[in-house]
């Protein structure tokens, strides 16, 4: 038997012994993901499996398993827990999948225990991280978990009106002959721009203005330029952005360029480009009580407040900070996973790296946002 | 018996030498230049039927002729401007001629280029208007033409430059008003106009002042009407950032402008700094402290 | 006697067909075209562009194929030159133009970017084929005039036509 079959013959054989493995003792959050009920989970016969299990369920979305095994449901309804997790308006959350979970005992005794459970969500726009603090009660022989309720605040029932600016565009046909006028693209601006090292590899931080006086949707890309004028690489911006940007806006942006160091880079092509969108002036969001916390753990952290009649799906914030000179250092950003309620506070902390949180002397931050049912 | 022999002889050649001279040389005349779309002739001298080719880039055309008639050509059969080869062909010879076909001289249409269609209010020369002049067979027409450009708007002043084309093409530069408004950029050769719109609007703004007075437990903020240096309120829609600095934090907030002013509610923190900025351009401060 | 002749002229098809070299190119200085200045690498391109045209135009007069010019021609040069090739097919006749020589000169560029227009002095070779018969070649020189704009990616040709020496 020649080399080359005998090693495809071992090859299989590990493949196919692995797979027994992970069919026959799967890890918890295999279970979660494969959802493949209730014969594969432990009984609730300790703390840490009551918990395991509830997680489990809610992997599975199994609500009506995961409502009827906590210990205090008399507290809440199972819908109140089901938009706890999920949120009771559109949200990151309701469109989150539970991508893993970690579980640490914080403290037992006989009849009771603490446990620390960080669910981890996956949403299109990365990953947030949900910790929840439990307390886990033995009734009988089995222990069952106090979930500790998030009631998301209701709107009362109002009719709010909207009287702020809305935009539409009404582009020139393919047939209009040449010459024959379009709409002019929105004139933006970059009135900022600092290129760094950092240890993965360059970064391009800067400012984009709209000193138009119509709304545009912006993306900006830069092209690394070596000495002898050819380009090292090509990257945009991608979500470190608020794209849209009505007139007099400004935004921060960061481009990353992976393994390239800037003592090669000779000169930097920026390259924003706008075009014309329909936009609406609505809704305002006040970013409250900022509060840049030190390292370590550094953070800028605040409360968003939707101020006008609208439920914000998703909203962006996006931070820029700046050192006593007044110089751009850092541009950081988080996705608010619940949605913003007229008037009702949302905190957000959007972290950034160790070694930049102590050149910080102000910051500003902006959002963006995204309605589902809206265009804007 | 001989001598008649040759006689006949000499006289069938001769007879024939004209047939042999028409096929070896039938000559061409051309025009040297044709308008456009309208009519001309081609004359052929020799006898016998060939064939005549006008190629150009322009045009393709092709016509069985009798050599030694004229072949006419109707108006708008050749209305492409270009330079043509015609050639006869008669079995195996061939006379070619060049001639060109020039654009009509009377002016049919108008590639007007005007930019931008959205501009500041009071800037120098910042409106450019490109003229290409065109005659019905959609021909540039390179003979110098004389182009008038107009441009009014919301203010009675109206400017007006007239500018002779060149290689068919003419330009200007315009002024935007200081007023804002939509202005109507006209361009015209003879009985043909074409029109664009340009919309002028405010410039950077001049003046930003807000006000502060309390509000329940919060702060109402609000600016006066903002204009730019001409005297014109931004539009609706420009973005004004209110912020507040206070011991421990900062509140934001990016407002729209309505109806000329931007107004919000902030907190309400004694020993506030609150700022206002549109853009780049930063109003004034107010250092609040609530009243005991 | 014959067959010399007959050599001589397979030799001046086979040219053709297969192709010359490329054309001799001079370019005039640009420091006058206004009213916008020109940029080098906008000058590049444009030439650039504009020579393509021709290898286009040629390729597309050769084969009778109007799509040929989508590449390089816009608007009105690219309509007109098409409907050229529609009365080629319906007489059932093709062109090939061999360009030897080009001396450019470009005169305008628009303050807005929209458009350049060169005048060319063009040299080529142009035969006429009816069916497969050569009914003749003949070297041509004209002055071209040519207005391009620009598309996403090259600059095309929206006016092109010949005028009077």
């Amino acid at each position: 038997m020649n080399t080359g079959r005998l090693l495809a013959i071992v090859i299989a054989a590990v493949t196919v012994a692995l797979i027994v493995v992970g069919t026959v003792w799967p890890v918890p959050s295999a279970i979660a993901m494969a959802g493949s009920g209730s014969n594969l989970l432990r009984p609730s016969s300790s703390p840490q499996a009551a918990v395991q299990n509830l997680a489990n369920e809610i992997g599975r979305q199994d609500w009506e398993k995961a409502y009827s095994s906590l210990a205090n449901k008399n507290e809440f309804t199972e819908l109140e827990f089901v938009h706890d997790l999920t949120g009771s308006y559109p949200s990151l959350r309701t469109y989150a999948t539970l991508d893993s979970y970690d579980l640490r005992p914080l403290h037992a005794s006989a009849d009771e225990a603490q446990v620390q459970l960080k669910l981890r969500w996956s949403t299109v726009v990365g990953a947030f991280l949900d910790t929840r603090d439990l307390r886990v009660v033995r009734t009988g022989d089995r222990w069952g978990v106090c979930w500790p309720i998030v009631k998301e605040p209701r709107v009362p029932p109002q009719v709010i009106p909207v009287t702020y600016l809305r935009w539409d565009v009404i582009y020139r046909g393919t047939e209009d002959d040449w010459g024959s006028q379009d709409v002019e693209a929105p004139h933006v601006r970059i009135v900022d721009m600092h290129p760094v090292d950092r240890s993965r590899g360059v970064v391009i931080m800067g400012e984009l203005l709209n000193e138009d006086v119509v709304p545009a949707f912006v993306i900006v890309r830069a092209t690394l330029l070596a000495k002898n004028g050819s380009a090292i690489a090509t990257e945009g911006s991608f979500d470190k952005i608020s794209h849209v940007l009505l007139p007099k806006q400004v935004t921060p942006f960061l481009i990353e360029f992976h393994d390239v160091a800037l003592s090669g880079v000779d000169s930097v092509l920026m390259e924003p480009s706008a075009s014309l969108i329909a936009a609406s002036a609505d809704p305002v969001i006040g970013i409250e009580d900022q509060h840049f916390n030190a390292a370590p753990g550094a953070s800028l952290s605040g409360k968003l407040v939707n101020q006008s009649g609208q439920v914000v799906t998703v909203a962006h914030v996006l931070g820029t900070f700046y050192d006593k000179n007044g110089q751009l250092v850092w541009v950081a950003d988080q996705y608010v996973d619940r949605a913003l309620l007229p008037q009702t506070p949302v905190s957000f902390a959007m972290a950034l790296p160790a070694d930049i949180a102590g050149k910080v002397s102000s910051e500003r931050a902006i959002t963006t946002t995204y309605s589902s049912g809206r265009f804007q | 018996m001989k001598s008649r022999f040759t006689f006949l002889l000499v006289g069938l050649v001769l007879a024939a030498m004209p047939f042999a001279v028409a096929q070896q040389t039938g000559g061409l005349r051309l025009p040297k230049t044709v308008e456009a779309g309208s009519a001309f002739s081609i004359q052929s001298t020799g006898s016998g039927k060939a064939v005549l080719y006008i190629v150009g880039t322009g045009q393709v055309l092709r016509r069985n002729v009798q050599l030694g008639e004229t072949t006419f050509f109707a108006p708008a059969d050749l209305h492409n401007a270009g330079h043509y080869l015609a050639a006869l062909v008669e079995g195996s010879s061939t006379e070619t001629g060049a001639f060109d076909v020039i654009a009509a001289h009377q002016p049919a249409a108008l590639s007007f280029l005007a930019k931008p269609s959205r501009l500041a209010v009071d800037l120098h020369d910042g409106i450019s208007g490109v003229v290409y002049v065109f005659d019905i067979f959609r021909n540039l027409i390179l003979a110098p033409t004389q182009v008038s450009f107009q441009l009014s708007g919301v203010t009675r002043s109206v400017q007006m430059r007239t500018v002779l084309t060149h290689n068919g093409v003419a330009w200007t530069k315009m002024n935007s008003a200081a007023k804002e408004g939509v202005a109507q950029f006209v361009a015209r050769v003879g009985d043909v106009a074409s029109t664009r719109v340009i919309q002028q609007v405010p410039g950077n703004p001049c003046h930003l002042r807000m006000s502060a007075r309390p509000s329940g437990q919060r702060l109402a903020v609000e600016t006066e009407p903002v204009r730019d240096c001409s005297g014109n309120a931004l539009s609706d829609g420009t973005i004004v950032t209110f912020t507040e600095t206070y011991t421990g934090g900062e509140s934001t907030v990016d407002v729209p402008l309505k109806r000329g002013v931007a107004r919000t509610d902030m907190p309400a923190y004694s020993g506030a700094r609150i700022s206002v900025a549109t853009g780049v351009f930063i109003g004034n401060e107010i250092l609040w402290r609530k009243e005991r | 006697m014959k067959r010399p002749l007959f050599i001589v002229c397979s030799l001046f098809a086979a040219i053709f067909a297969l192709g010359s070299d490329p054309p001799a190119v001079r370019v005039e200085p640009t420091d006058s075209v206004g009213p916008r200045p020109l940029e080098k690498q906008t000058e590049t391109a444009v030439i650039r562009d504009y020579l393509q045209a021709w290898r286009s135009l040629s390729g597309a007069f050769e084969q009778n194929r109007a799509d040929l010019l989508d590449q390089d021609f816009t608007g009105a040069a690219k309509e007109k030159l098409a409907d050229t090739i529609q009365e080629q097919v319906k007489l059932g006749i093709h062109t090939r133009y061999r360009d030897s020589a080009h001396d450019l000169r470009l005169v305008f560029y628009s303050p807005e970017e929209l458009s350049v227009q060169l005048v060319d002095t063009v040299e080529y070779d142009m035969q006429i084929l009816d069916g497969q018969k050569v009914q003749t070649t003949q070297h041509v020189r004209a002055r071209y005039v040519a207005v391009l704009t620009p598309t996403e990616v090259r600059w095309k040709v929206r006016v092109f036509q010949a005028e009077p020496e």
